[in-house]
């Protein structure tokens, strides 16, 4: 979706919202959930998703970008139908975690978090995943992939639709 | 997923569930005694309950080790006063992974801990602060709350003692920082998760500005086993000062890595050779992270030596944090691992504190000074320097945590790390 | 009364309200502690870390920003594990700073060149590549945004979220690319604040760039004409010219703040259309007369004057005393309103700086103050009448003021008193002679409250020794 679309809630994650706003004591607090909602339908937080929160949840928009900013899992730029985090902590790169990062960015042709030209793909190399008992690990979209090496983990990313 | 022989820990307190098959249905763990503590504990005066854990010298998990009963013992008396609990399940700190492993497996342990703890300190609504890359768990922790909420476990006027106490999981989205109790609190509150400044402490003004109350995953599972067993059973483990069991992650240069859970002050060799199978490839063992990556690196001596709990780690000049070992042998350079080190903290600074924000980026500046070809002996003693005058200058502790490692690693590899910084830089 | 309480601080014994903020009292007693995020305007943020110190009993450093006042306590500044602490941080925030001095605006009054002067002056170890962000941003309201030369102090993210509630700024990133950015364009009547309240050369105004370096200026502490508020602010000068408007902090009036439009009550005191003596409209031509032909042509008239609500209550007293017991008529012209009475924060609506302190002049001399007062002047004005009309010092609705003039034009001698010859329609006045700007007298003028602020005499620009009492003696010539 481009970056002026306009943006609005599908009509089951606004009920989905509304379910969080009961959760919480005050507006505020439901801003990183609806966040993931918004993200979840639109793959990415565009100008036009923050002005549709800003104007739901009746907060300044520029506080909505700052949070955006400040969270690894949340993007201000378009990414690929499938999110790919590969780790590159300590233990990941003690077994060759950065080596498969690299890999995986020059077999997909593409840079950091950088959609795949058929915007299939976006890798990011990510900090501690917590599965360093599996490492090297990477995440495909929600699934822990562990013990991986690169051509492992380019045949897991083949397969992703 | 491949994971330890869970069976070893059934005599012990957080993982001694992990072995019955499907635990993390509530039935299955109400058939295995689970909820039973926590209906024992709505007929004990909630202070007598804090008094338990006060006894029973569990010190918090999360990585700082303050006594969880004295916590307790700052918060609020009055029962009616609108408080929050929260449970730090935010687990970041590179090289730990024990709380993603109770939870997936026994999501009903921390929510039966949450509710006796609750109880105890009367507040009427909490939180789980799961990291954003734990999805699944995020998922199990909300079938399982379901679940609670059904049994009437959670709600309104549970177990007819007129106590209210709703639980729900919230999602972090990628940041180490929100493991910090009061950046956890700003995240919550829909802010950017930077920390606060103390005073006020959380358990006077926390989030929302009202009494709250952080404890981490593995302070507040291990409340049901205290209650049931007592205080003195607990300390049947362990050191006076270091009572328990602990969860320790292990990663790194061993046979088996994994999560295990054993009596604090067991051998860090026991741990390697019994627990871990012993080193990868039968080669020698040249250091260990024993606490996570902000803990100062051990020697090969040292680390044979030291005994996991609180005071022999920090005698040997390190700190038992959250319990994450990694395992380093004499394959690797010490270079590399202070490099990833550094790169980590540098990404992770919330950049709200000057001292943190400038220091982490110029620590890894400095010490990859090769790759543009401007790097000397000296900039050690550079980076030494720069680690120290970043100690003790900031609201939280994320510049101590990468000023420590990086001041350890010079203490125990100098040369290598000399040698590392002048070498040329690789293709 | 609140509990005063006393504690030494680097063994000087200073007292301070119980309970207030450590670091302010010690600035408040003349301590000086280095410090760029804390503003007693604005909450406090303690993220500079400049502000540390020890105190006795406490086993470790902390700001004082974040420290309150108790009876007995003993602070320290001066230990040498602070000093080495205040360089260390010190370091640390010029690291990424692009250290532009000489092409920046906020030379000579920069924290981070002050506090170098004093606590720094290291050989730097920073060879190492910066980080870039962006430079020469307009953020809208004459303000300018440099991000490479901000120290995320974090003020004007503060500003806009707790005085002007309208949130434009923020903090976007973490760690050190973490970047002040503002949202769109600046939207509040308070902008320039942001320039004052940031302590580097981040926020610059674009009013004052590159037109003089601060070491040249002097300050005229004085009072702001705008409306009736009347805050107390400082302007900047030297003898080129009045180059800018700053707020100085009044408990009682202002604070800490000033409303953007106060920034430019400066610009016609030091214009080059300042008069520098009376002048004659000759065919929409104004050249400069002797004042003895303007004396001649209001010879023999009737002599009406209307003054303004800008005047000092001084000028209104020596005015009614020059026309005391003359055959004179007296009426006063009051600006209309400008936007809402009052904004919730400083800036009022009635424009008249001095409207009370002008009535007051009015009913003790026993003149009519009233509209009904200036209509009934108004609506008698002849051939035989010499009118004086005071054109208002900062004329915010020319128009309205063009109507005033019009009903002036039936007299037959029209003269003007004003600081210059600003507006085309002036050109209806035969003549218009000089008087000072408020810039160039002292007095007072009685603000909203009722209360009484200074006016300050600074450099004269103009002719600024006749005012209208000068004129007031010219009845019945």
């Amino acid at each position: 979706m481009s970056q002026t679309e306009k943006f609005e809630f599908t009509p089951d994650r606004l009920a989905l919202y509304k379910e969080y706003l009961t959760r919480y004591d005050d507006i505020d607090s439901a801003l990183l959930p609806t966040l993931h909602l918004a993200q979840e339908q639109n793959g990415w937080l565009s100008d036009s998703v923050v002005a549709y929160i800003s104007e739901l949840m009746g907060l300044p928009s520029i506080r909505i970008k700052e949070v955006i900013s400040f969270y690894d899992m949340l993007y201000d730029q378009p990414v690929g139908r499938n999110i790919v985090h590969v780790c590159t902590n300590i233990t990941c790169s003690m077994f060759g975690g950065r080596e498969i990062y690299s890999g995986l960015l020059k077999h997909f042709e593409t840079g950091y978090l950088t959609p795949t030209r058929d915007g299939r793909i976006s890798i990011q190399k990510m900090e501690c995943l917590g599965a360093c008992e599996q490492a090297p690990c990477m995440r495909v979209n929600n699934d822990y992939v562990g013990n991986i090496d690169l051509q492992s983990a380019i045949s897991k990313l083949e397969e992703l639709p | 997923m491949d994971y330890k022989d869970v069976a070893n820990y059934k005599n012990y307190a957080l993982l001694s569930y992990h072995h019955i098959p499907g635990v993390h249905n509530i039935e299955v763990f109400e058939r295995a005694g689970g909820y039973e503590t926590m209906k024992k504990c709505f007929e004990m005066d909630p202070e007598a309950i804090k008094e338990e854990v006060k006894q029973s010298g569990l010190r918090g998990r999360g990585g700082a080790g303050f006594a969880t009963g004295v916590k307790w013992g700052f918060f609020t008396k009055d029962r009616n006063a609108k408080k929050y609990l929260l449970c730090n399940a935010d687990e970041s700190e590179p090289g730990t992974f024990k709380d993603r492993f109770l939870v997936e497996k026994n999501p009903h342990i921390l929510i039966e801990g949450m509710i006796i703890s609750a109880w105890a300190l009367g507040t009427q609504k909490g939180y789980i602060y799961i990291r954003g890359e734990f999805y699944h768990q995020a998922m199990v922790l909300e079938r399982a709350l379901k679940e609670a909420y059904a049994k009437g476990y959670l709600g309104k006027n549970i177990m007819g003692k007129g106590f209210d106490f709703d639980l729900y999981v919230h999602r972090g989205a990628g940041a180490y920082i929100c493991g910090e109790e009061t950046a956890l609190i700003s995240s919550l509150e829909g802010q950017k998760g930077q920390p606060k400044l103390k005073p006020p402490f959380p358990a006077i003004k926390g989030y929302r500005g009202l009494p709250t109350m952080v404890n981490n995953v593995e302070s507040l599972a291990a409340v049901p086993w205290i209650m049931r067993h007592g205080a003195a059973a607990y300390k049947q483990w362990g050191t006076e000062k270091s009572p328990g069991t602990k969860l320790f992650s292990i990663s790194g240069d061993v046979n088996k890595p994994g999560v295990i859970e054993v009596p604090l002050s067991t051998t860090l060799k026991e741990i390697i050779e019994i627990h871990c199978g012993g080193m990868r490839n039968g080669n020698k063992l040249k250091a260990v992270i024993p606490g996570g990556s902000s803990s100062p690196v051990l020697n090969a001596d040292d680390s044979y030596a030291v005994k996991m709990d609180y005071e022999d780690v920090a005698a040997k000049g390190s700190m038992l944090g959250s319990g994450a070992i990694i395992i380093i042998d004499e394959t690797r350079n010490m270079g590399d691992i202070l490099k990833y080190t550094l790169e980590f903290y540098h990404h992770e600074s919330c950049g709200q504190c000057t001292p943190c924000r400038e220091g982490t980026g110029w620590l890894e500046a400095i010490f990859k000074r090769k790759e543009t070809g401007k790097s000397s002996k000296s900039d050690i003693v550079l980076l030494d320097k720069t680690a120290a005058s970043m100690r003790g200058q900031t609201i939280c502790a994320l510049a101590d945590a990468a000023a420590m490692p990086t001041q350890g690693m010079i203490k125990v590899f100098r040369e290598e790390l000399e040698q590392y910084v002048t070498a040329a830089p690789k293709k | 009364m609140t509990e005063k309480v006393k504690l030494t601080w680097n063994g000087k014994e200073i007292e301070a309200p119980k309970g207030s903020n450590l670091l302010k009292a010690a600035l408040d007693n003349g301590i000086e502690v280095a410090h760029y995020c804390y503003h007693s305007g604005l909450s406090v943020a303690g993220v500079c870390r400049m502000c540390m110190v020890e105190q006795d009993g406490v086993p470790r450093p902390f700001p004082s920003c974040n420290a309150t006042c108790g009876e007995g306590m003993v602070i320290r500044s001066d230990t040498p594990k602070i000093k080495a602490s205040v360089e260390a941080t010190l370091q640390f925030h010029l690291l990424n700073h692009p250290l532009d001095c000489p092409v920046c605006d906020q030379a000579g009054e920069c924290g981070l060149q002050d506090y170098y002067m004093k606590h720094g002056q290291y050989d730097s170890q920073m060879i190492d590549k910066k980080v870039h962000k962006e430079k020469v941003q307009d953020i809208g309201k004459n303000v300018m945004l440099d991000a490479e030369r901000c120290i995320l102090c974090s003020r004007c993210v503060r500003f806009t979220e707790e005085i002007t509630k309208t949130n434009e700024m923020g903090i976007l990133n973490r760690g050190d690319h973490a970047e002040i950015q503002c949202n769109e364009t600046l939207k509040n009547d308070y902008a320039q604040n942001l320039v004052d309240i940031c302590p580097v050369g981040a926020l610059t105004s674009k009013d004052f760039r590159f037109k003089q370096r601060v070491w040249f200026l002097e300050d005229v502490h004085t009072t702001c004409i705008g409306c009736e508020t009347g805050c107390s602010v400082k302007v900047s000068e030297n003898k080129n010219g009045a180059f800018r408007v700053k707020p100085v902090y009044d408990h009682e009036v202002n604070g800490h703040w000033m409303c953007d439009d106060g920034r430019y009550i400066y610009k016609h005191v030091s214009s080059p259309t300042r008069l520098g003596g009376a002048v004659e409209n000759i065919n929409g031509l104004f050249v400069p007369a002797d004042e003895l032909n303007v004396q001649a042509a209001v010879k023999g008239k009737k002599t009406k004057y209307i003054l303004s609500t800008a005047l000092t209550i001084e000028e209104y007293a020596n005015f009614f005393n020059a026309v005391k017991g003359k055959n004179v008529e007296v009426a006063l012209y009051t600006l209309p309103s400008d936007g809402p009475e009052f904004d919730g924060i400083l800036r009022r609506g009635d424009k008249n700086p001095n409207l009370r302190g002008a009535k007051a002049a009015f009913e003790l001399a026993g003149f009519d103050h009233s509209q009904a007062g200036l209509d009934n002047l108004l609506g008698s004005i002849s051939s035989s009448d010499a009118v004086f009309v005071v054109v208002p010092e900062i004329l915010y609705n020319e128009d309205h003021f063009n109507t005033l003039i019009k009903k002036v034009e039936k007299a037959g001698v029209r003269i003007a008193l004003a600081c210059g010859e600003t507006l085309g329609t002036l050109r209806a006045f035969n003549y218009l002679l000089p008087i000072p700007a408020f810039l160039e007298k002292n007095g007072e003028i009685l603000n909203y409250q009722g209360q009484a602020r200074k006016l300050r005499k600074g450099m004269t620009y103009g002719e600024a020794s006749k005012d209208v009492s000068y004129y007031g003696k010219w009845v019945n010539l």
